[in-house]
């Protein structure tokens, strides 16, 4: 099984690697789910119910979250063979509040997981060399939140500043538009949005402050997207409203692709990216 | 159509798909087998008194094995599953599905326009294989027929045969040929309403031209009860009235007892959508998975259970198939718990005979002593419940 593993995980390191990406992932290869590596570091109830994860065909186990005291973070850490720079991905507090399986008071759940497990797991990874750290929040966007729930994600955010590491806030699943306004404003490198879903111009044009993540590269589509709309839709975004800093990714996971689909979108992203670094300035 | 066990107040059955065992698994690939496989086989041949199991000890040591001794041993398979089922107890059964890949993939490789492209996690360290629809969609070759034939032969306990859904099989299915244009230069709402309008066109033709036609060839063949399989159907909230025109689609106009088994979602999504599927004579839907384990039949004490209220006020007044066993789990689940969780239903309905008594999905995630033990637990958990209501 190990063995099987570090073949596939070489194989993955190999695709980036050739893509040209910046930074290198270990794909969550030991993930059975975004929560899972760190729901089972806090214990001891381990988690059971599965649920479905947004509208795919993919489901978790939702976290038990009984105590937050001791939580064991080293599950997120990549395996010693990615290369660096990497970037680790993790749930972003918002979404692990609410998809926990029962909580009385999910703002406090959030403010506690922030504290307790997420910033210790950045410190560790931090450690190990991740500068970039990927927040999925999925659920902000597909579910919506409540105007009193800004503030408190916005305090449970801060906590996760970390000297060295940038963090981006992965908005993905749904229109990043209606919330765009708000989302500039909390405390993280960079505000990433889903394209398939989003329309570019609706977002505005007051993020010069603010660096983007584009999601360009459709993680559930098995067709290969051309890269020349892509790389012009970039262009568009640079020369009418330049924001601090631009990173492209895919919109989402590529869990929901096999794994050849997968490495031929990656190789697809390195290609639009060596393209829009020859003709974008941020 | 009326069968005779369909006003049976709970009637049992398994929902679907069984662990296949060892030595079917490595039979049909060609692998080794060991002893661990030949006792599997000699174990529950015994425990379940399949008769003459003894000819298939005797056919596995014979490997290589050709091709018509693999699709014997999978009828071997599809006996012993039945055995378990019946053995267990269950009014209704079928074979576990040990005659077919996987839910998805069987589908798929009898149809015509799709085409194999690698596989997905589903959950855990469960994956299927996911296919895209690259071309026009037809039934290549009815593909429950010769399974179906061989167990009415053997059958003691009523069939019900489990099919999956069409829009489950477009939900599950990339699409290569219905909506292909990735341009993200266009407004992104342009872009959802052409995703939506190709995806209506790829369930329905699958309804039409897959699923519907391979139910009618069952029809033919003398089955009574089939049940369409949807776990993917409340994926797309929004598309809960696309799920019920394929349901629709596929079994308008045709004699049977028709039923749909739905897991694994927010059920409340489903209403008022599922108030069309006026032919759908049973809902089997799974809820242990979010239940309390604690007994009692207060609203309190049943939490997985409370959206059972909608199912009980459907216009057409189908059953429920009411899941009490959860699937992705080895705990076994005492008759205590299932009785409560049926008597729970049954108070709620007012009415036992609209109350069915399932798993909430196929047992196959689970070993075949947990599912028979989980099985033999849910019938005894019925007859408590019988006891207690005097029916």
């Amino acid at each position: 099984m190990d063995a099987a593993y570090r073949e596939d995980l070489a194989g993955w390191i190999r695709v980036q690697q050739e893509a040209g990406l910046d930074y290198f992932s270990d794909g969550l290869f030991r993930w059975q789910d975004i929560f899972r590596p760190l729901a089972e570091g806090l214990g001891p109830k381990k988690p059971e119910e599965l649920v479905r994860w947004f509208d795919t065909n993919t489901f978790f186990r939702a976290p038990e979250v009984t105590s937050v005291d001791s939580p064991s973070v080293s599950g997120v850490i990549p395996d010693a063979s990615v290369p660096r720079p990497r970037v680790v991905t993790l749930p972003s507090p918002y979404t692990f509040s609410r998809a926990t399986r029962q909580a009385a008071n999910r703002n406090q759940l959030m403010k506690d997981l922030a504290e307790r497990v997420l910033r210790p797991a950045i410190h560790a990874v931090h450690d190990e060399g991740a500068s970039l750290i990927h927040l999925e929040e999925p659920w902000l966007i597909y579910y919506g939140i409540d105007n009193a729930d800004w503030k408190p994600f916005e305090d449970a955010l801060a906590t996760l500043d970390v000297d060295g590491v940038k963090i981006i806030l992965h908005c993905y699943f749904g229109d990043a538009g209606p919330y765009f306004d708000r989302l500039v404003k909390l405390p993280v490198t960079a505000i990433g949005v889903d394209l398939i879903e989003t329309d570019i111009d609706q977002l505005g044009k007051r993020r010069s402050d603010k660096a983007l993540l584009l999601g360009c590269i459709d993680g559930r589509n098995s067709v290969l997207e051309p890269a020349a709309g892509i790389v012009e839709l970039i262009q568009r975004i640079a020369e009418t409203a330049p924001p601090a800093d631009l990173y492209l990714s895919s919109n989402c996971e590529l869990q929901y692709l096999p794994t050849q689909v997968a490495a031929n979108k990656v190789r697809r992203l390195g290609e639009v990216a060596q393209k829009a670094k020859g003709l974008v300035k941020v | 159509m009326n069968l005779a066990i369909d006003p049976k107040p709970l009637l049992t059955h398994e929902i679907g798909s069984l662990d296949k065992p060892g030595w079917r698994v490595k039979a049909y690939a060609g692998q080794p087998l060991a002893g661990p496989d030949f006792e599997e086989a000699r174990s529950w041949g015994e425990r379940l008194q399949v008769p003459e199991y003894e000819r298939l000890l005797d056919l596995l040591h014979r490997a290589p094995f050709a091709k018509e001794q693999k699709s014997e041993i999978q009828r071997w398979s599809s006996l012993y599953a039945l055995r378990l089922e019946e053995s267990a107890g269950l009014d209704v059964v079928y074979d576990g599905e040990q005659q077919r890949t996987e839910m998805y993939d069987w589908a798929v490789t009898h149809a015509n326009g799709f085409e194999r492209r690698g596989s997905v996690r589903a959950f855990d360290n469960k994956y299927y294989t996911k296919a895209a629809v690259v071309a026009p969609i037809s039934l290549g070759a009815p593909f429950h027929n010769a399974e179906f034939s061989y167990l009415v032969s053997v059958a003691e306990a009523e069939l019900k045969v489990p099919t999956t859904g069409a829009y489950t099989i477009a939900d599950w299915s990339f699409d290569e040929r219905y909506d292909t244009d990735t341009d993200l230069r266009e407004p992104a709402a342009e872009r959802r309403r052409k995703r939506k309008a190709a995806r209506r066109d790829f369930v329905l033709d699958i309804a039409r031209n897959l699923i519907r036609p391979n139910v009618q060839a069952l029809l033919n063949v003398g089955a009574r009860w089939i049940q369409i399989d949807e776990p993917g159907a409340s994926t797309e909230p929004d598309e809960l009235d696309l799920f019920v025109d394929s349901f629709n689609a596929t079994v308008e106009g045709l004699d049977a007892m028709f039923s749909t088994h739905l897991c694994f979602s927010d059920y409340n999504l489903f209403f008022p959508a599922i108030e069309r599927m006026s032919q759908c004579r049973q809902f089997a839907v799974g809820f242990a998975n979010y239940d309390s384990r604690e007994l009692g039949t207060t609203d309190s004490a049943r939490p997985g259970y409370q959206v059972i209220k909608k199912f009980r006020d459907l216009p057409s007044r189908p059953a429920l198939g009411l899941g009490v066993l959860d699937i992705h789990s080895d705990f076994i689940e005492s008759p205590e718990l299932v009785r409560d969780r049926v008597l729970y239903a049954v108070k709620v309905f007012d009415d036992p005979s609209r109350i069915h008594v399932t798993p909430d999905c196929g047992l196959r995630t689970r070993s075949w002593q947990v599912a028979y033990e989980k099985l033999r637990n849910m019938t005894a958990g019925v007859a408590l419940a019988r006891e207690q209501l005097r029916i």
